[in-house]
């Protein structure tokens, strides 16, 4: 293979691979079952032409019978008048022989015409189970589409819960909440100590000076109090 | 259809081949009824007045033609029926819609009475034909006790009548609807 060859093999390859991508399978399908539509519509617009003509063809038929019927008895009246006397037999003749040849041409038409409807409904019923196939696998894709409409929203639905699953990472998460646990219990631990060391770093001092500062308050408090009731005036 | 096609081709009406109903029938389209196919000759359209409209179609099959009545109040209506002689119809109908300008509130055919449903006026218009000329009537609507079969009796002008005799059609007696261009 020449290296353009296989160049534009490549090519190809990479060109159908894209425009695979491209393909929405839903989009793709309903433009499918549109097609088939149109091809049913037209193939249904054929079947009306042909039903036409059988009717048409039907119509004759019956036109030409009337006819035939009518020169028939043209011919016998003629032959009637001369049986009364009220015409020349030989005009008669003519003119009854006329109206015949008349009738068998009407008859030979007649028959044709019943020909071709049998010919019309021959092609009719042919066509119409054609289209009864074409309209049973126009119900087949349509129910498909729904089935396939279905699918793709339960994978798309799907592929999220997974995607938002996979960017879950469980073990770090579970650690993180173990390290705050172990934090809080730390800082417990810490401010439990800092109380301790606080009560055990009070000095002598502080201790008689904060005893002090208790009675003098209450020995004011007691002045007052005397003083309050008129007792103790010297004091 | 190809790709090009579909990407360039704009946006055309697209064909409802499952979806026809009476209402779509046009002149030169096909249909099915008691087991016979129908050409539909022409196509008449009514106006009663206040955005009511309804068609009629003139069919054949060959052999015998009537009359397919459609129109939809709330739900589709259809009648098949035959032009009828006035005179098939018992005592002088003429001369009453002459004298009291309306015909009696029964009358009868073939030994059956019908009574009056509705009376209307209304244009008519044959479809195909100069779209202003629409022509001026009264149509007086009968149905038996059953409401199955009808009789209409038409004044076109002051001594112009018309007589139809039918059946009232369900849904889905029509069927096969086959569009024709024309």
């Amino acid at each position: 293979m020449s290296i353009f060859k296989r160049i534009f093999s490549l090519g190809k390859a990479e060109a159908n691979s894209a425009l695979n991508k491209l393909e929405d399978p839903i989009k793709m399908t309903e433009q499918g079952i549109r097609d088939l539509k149109v091809d049913l519509d037209k193939a249904l617009q054929s079947l009306a032409e042909i039903k036409a003509l059988s009717i048409r063809a039907r119509n004759d038929a019956n036109t030409y019978q009337a006819k035939a019927k009518d020169y028939e008895k043209k011919a016998i009246a003629l032959l009637q008048r001369v049986e009364k006397g009220e015409m020349e037999s030989s005009e008669a003749d003519r003119l009854a022989g006329e109206a015949l040849n008349r009738k068998k041409e009407n008859d030979s038409l007649m028959t044709q015409s019943k020909s071709d409807k049998e010919k019309f409904d021959s092609n009719i019923a042919t066509m119409e189970s054609k289209i009864k196939r074409l309209r049973q696998q126009i119900s087949q894709y349509e129910n498909e589409l729904k089935t396939l409409k279905a699918r793709v929203k339960v994978s798309t639905a799907t592929k999220n819960i997974n995607k938002q699953m996979a960017q879950i990472d469980s073990s770090s998460t579970v650690s993180l909440l173990e390290r705050m646990k172990d934090k809080v219990a730390e800082e417990e631990a810490l401010a439990e100590s800092y109380g301790d060391i606080a009560n055990e770093s009070r000095s002598l001092d502080e201790e008689i000076d904060r005893a002090l500062e208790d009675d003098s308050s209450s020995n004011d408090d007691l002045a007052a109090l005397k003083a309050k009731m008129g007792l103790n005036k010297d004091s | 259809m190809s790709f090009f096609t579909n990407l360039f081709g704009g946006k055309k009406e697209e064909p409802n081949p499952f979806g026809r109903t009476p209402l779509d029938l046009d002149q030169g389209f096909i249909f099915e009824y008691d087991m016979q196919s129908w050409e539909v000759l022409a196509v008449y359209e009514y106006d009663w007045g206040n955005e009511d409209f309804s068609k009629e179609f003139k069919v054949s099959d060959g052999t015998t033609t009537y009359y397919l009545h459609v129109e939809e109040d709330d739900e589709l209506e259809m009648s098949w029926s035959e032009k009828i002689p006035l005179k098939a119809l018992e005592g002088n109908i003429a001369q009453q819609i002459e004298e009291k300008e309306r015909p009696p509130e029964t009358i009868v055919h073939d030994g059956k009475p019908y009574y009056l449903d509705e009376e209307s006026a209304g244009y008519f218009h044959e479809k195909g034909t100069d779209e202003e000329a629409w022509t001026e009537f009264m149509v007086w609507d009968y149905y038996d006790k059953k409401e199955a079969f009808t009789i209409s009796i038409e004044q076109w002008g002051p001594r112009s009548f018309e007589a139809s005799h039918g059946k009232v059609l369900q849904n889905h007696e029509i069927s096969d609807i086959l569009p024709r261009k024309q």
